[in-house]
């Protein structure tokens, strides 16, 4: 039966190298998508059966015979030991945002390859470890936040830090996911009628669970999703009718405008009436999505369209510019390693965990689920024939604004597309154009459209399935706009509270209403800013939310270093550190190109000088009314990227702030000059019974 | 698959906080009521909600 075993681990390892050899060799012909199903799926078996199982038994030494807070602490509502798989599933659901959907489409820029050889190998070594030291860590500190733990491991610097820092990712990652939103639905009356048909259904599915069903949630989310699919076939309707489709035809700028307007109400509406219930549908209908993709991807195995590498590896990419190292490991971070999973794993999950031998399986396995859903994502961009990804993902700014200036500039890049081919494609998804769709959104609802449809329908269905697609998307987004703005508020009140106490008050109306706004402002400001972009927004705004997300990866590896060290000196000290390095590498590197690059199209502040010199030379030219509006809006710009580089600045100085106080701790307890105390609860036995599951 | 069916279902019940209600009945020693899920989801659900939601 060993032996079994031995050969079984063999020949996954086995396929998992030949796998990964196969796909980073492979030239010339397109390449099917099963090769990186099987070297990614392969891989993760490998990671999980055998590194992720000595992180758990050597380096953590969990113990079953110790009891988890959810034992010592039940109390029925968060503590609360509960079955590992469902656990799995809630701390599965918890992680899994836009984040592994959009920043694998944005990278296929470089080709496939790269993208997916970091998402494989980073969530491996990096994003699962991340996951898994700071759920065990949590689990032995009664559940305690990042923060908290930061505080008492670190010092009081590293607490606060961790506490600014996620407000301004919050921020900042608000306005990139709006933006998203945004250039998948400008004009789209389809999609636009289908996302706002969802809030009335919201509505009704909570006054429905509060007045007329209290507790049947189940019911009422599958009520809330027969009348969503029923809201993507009236929105083909609405779309091609001659009087509504114009109402539900918006600008990208209304857009914007509408869901600032939604992001404060639905913040300071009861959570039971709008948040919750949408909550519930959006978690379901992304669970049942990625599912069916995955059944989707091994039923068709649609060939990769898009080359290993593209031209865009020398950094003059039209989606994002810069070259691979260090873009690709900021634009694809959830998937690969987030430093955001840190708050999921010291939140809800370490509460619920059972034995402590179910870490290891919710900490570890289900970022590697996460990572098999930017895999999947990766798949589904690279199917588009690469001109047509081009076209979509391309800003007018860089390939014209008119359909023949875009694909006379995409087809001089190698990579050929028509007006016709394009047109083609925008009427059977029933959309007006999809030229410039920047965001990733839209090129992906696209890659899944042709796979669901590849299934049965064929080009029939293709329309319903975009459709479909654009509205999971935006469903679970606009869930974070409205969550994110609520817990924004609230750490915006905690901070305030020092200052000024009924500031501090959730239930003091003026307050939450002031919060509120200033928090709606501040990622609001950003949105606007990404909407009147030249280059889409997503330029600028992606790699400042990739770069803060793996700031705070940062924070959280060195809380996980610090602990490891404590545990046993440096010898294992490499398990946390060897992620943390290769990530502040990577992000200081695009920090520090982000502000002080000299190329106008990468650097900040170089964009901001390009501006400023053409504005001074429009100037000199004339003083026309039309030629004033448009030095505002240059002056505008050129104080965005000042501020965008200020932001970056920020984020580096924050971390930098704490990787030295970190150093500082770890070399005080290498040379024995700190104390190596731990802040774990106490010892006690399990009295757990296996029924009890 | 009758297995694998009754744990979908919980983490379904699990995800749409129907078993964190239940719990809740039975640590209170109550009975369902429409008074008693709206005290209940408004507490759950403002503490479900200070807590960030991931990217």
């Amino acid at each position: 039966m060993r032996i079994l075993r031995y050969f079984f681990w063999a020949a996954v390892a086995g396929a998992a190298g030949i796998g990964l050899g196969g796909i980073a060799l492979h030239r010339g012909e397109h390449i099917n998508s099963l090769w990186l199903v099987v070297a990614a799926a392969c891989s993760y078996a490998t990671a999980y059966r055998f590194y992720g199982k000595f992180i758990a038994a050597r380096v953590m030494a969990l113990n079953d015979e110790r009891a988890t807070p959810a034992e010592r602490l039940r109390n029925g509502h968060d503590f609360e030991p509960t079955n590992k798989w469902i656990v799995f599933g809630h701390h599965f659901a918890a992680i899994a945002g836009p984040g592994p959907l959009v920043g694998p489409v944005l990278a296929a820029q470089f080709g496939y390859l790269p993208g997916t050889l970091w998402i494989v190998i980073g969530a491996c070594l990096g994003g699962a470890v991340q996951d898994f030291v700071i759920l065990f860590a949590s689990m032995r500190r009664d559940g305690k936040s990042l923060g908290q733990m930061a505080r008492e491991e670190i010092g009081k610097v590293g607490g606060l830090i961790a506490l600014v820092t996620v407000l301004l990712i919050m921020i900042i990652l608000l306005a990139v996911v709006g933006l998203v939103v945004v250039n998948a639905l400008k004009g789209s009356p389809w999609g636009t009628f289908t996302i706002a048909a969802t809030m009335p259904i919201a509505i009704f599915m909570g006054l429905y669970l509060r007045y007329w069903r209290p507790g049947k949630v189940l019911e009422c989310s599958a009520m809330g999703f027969v009348l969503v699919m029923a809201s993507i076939f009236a929105g083909r309707w609405v779309g091609q009718s001659a009087s509504l489709a114009p109402v539900f035809t918006l600008t990208a700028m209304s857009l914007a405008i509408a869901i600032i307007l939604y992001g404060f109400l639905a913040s300071a509406l009861p959570v039971w009436l709008l948040l919750a219930p949408r909550d519930y549908l959006s978690t379901f209908v992304k669970l049942g999505v990625v599912t069916m993709l995955a059944v989707g991807i091994v039923f068709v195995r649609p060939e990769l369209q898009l080359p290993a590498f593209t031209r865009f590896t020398d950094g003059t990419g039209p989606i994002f510019a810069g070259k691979i190292f260090p873009f690709c490991f900021i634009t694809i971070a959830c998937g690969a390693i987030s430093g955001f999973h840190s708050l999921i794993s010291s939140g809800t999950t370490p509460k619920m965990i059972a034995r402590e031998w179910h870490a290891w399986p919710v900490g570890y396995g289900s970022m590697l689920l996460e990572s098999f859903v930017a895999i999947m994502a990766m798949i589904a961009a690279c199917v588009l024939q690469p001109g047509v990804y081009f076209a979509v993902n391309s800003p007018a700014g860089i390939v014209g604004a008119t359909p023949e200036a875009a694909v006379a500039t995409i087809s001089g890049w190698g990579f050929p597309v028509t007006v016709g081919d394009m047109a083609v494609l925008a009427h059977n998804v029933g959309e007006q154009t999809l030229f410039s769709r920047t965001g990733g959104a839209p090129s992906l609802a696209l890659g899944m459209a042709h796979i669901f449809a590849s299934s049965g329908g064929g080009q029939a269905v293709i329309g319903f399935w975009y459709h479909f697609a654009i509205m999971f998307e935006a469903l679970f987004i606009l869930t974070i706009i409205d969550a994110g703005t609520r817990v924004g508020r609230f750490m915006l009140q905690d901070l305030l509270g020092h200052v000024a106490p009924p500031l501090g008050r959730t239930s003091w109306m003026p307050g939450v209403i002031a919060t509120s706004a200033a928090v709606v402002a501040a990622w609001g400001y950003f949105l606007v800013q990404g909407v009147r972009d030249p280059l889409g927004g997503i330029n600028s705004l992606w790699p400042l939310f990739g770069i803060s997300n793996q700031l705070l990866a940062s924070i959280a590896l060195c809380v996980a270093t610090t602990i490891l060290l404590k545990m046993h000196g440096a010898k294992y000290m490499w398990i946390t550190c060897a992620p943390l390095v290769w990530l502040v590498g990577a992000t200081f590197t695009a920090a520090w190109q982000k502000i002080f690059s000299p190329v106008p199209a990468i650097g900040f502040l170089a964009q901001a000088d390009k501006l400023e010199a053409a504005l001074r030379a429009g100037t000199a030219a004339g003083t026309f009314p039309a030629q004033a509006a448009a030095q505002t809006a240059t002056q505008t710009l050129i104080f965005n990227a000042r501020l965008d580089a200020a932001v970056c600045g920020v984020f580096m100085v924050l971390v930098a702030v704490i990787l030295v106080d970190s150093v500082r701790v770890w070399a005080g307890i290498l040379w024995g000059s700190r104390d190596r105390k731990l802040h774990e609860a106490p010892f006690v036995v399990s009295r757990l019974q296996a029924e009890e599951l | 698959m009758r297995r694998l069916f009754r744990l979908v279902m919980a983490l379904l019940r699990e995800l749409a906080d129907e078993n964190a209600y239940q719990r809740h009945l039975t640590a209170h020693g109550l009975t369902h009521s429409g008074a008693e899920w709206r005290r209940f989801s408004e507490q759950h659900l403002r503490a479900k909600y200070a807590q960030a939601k991931c990217c």
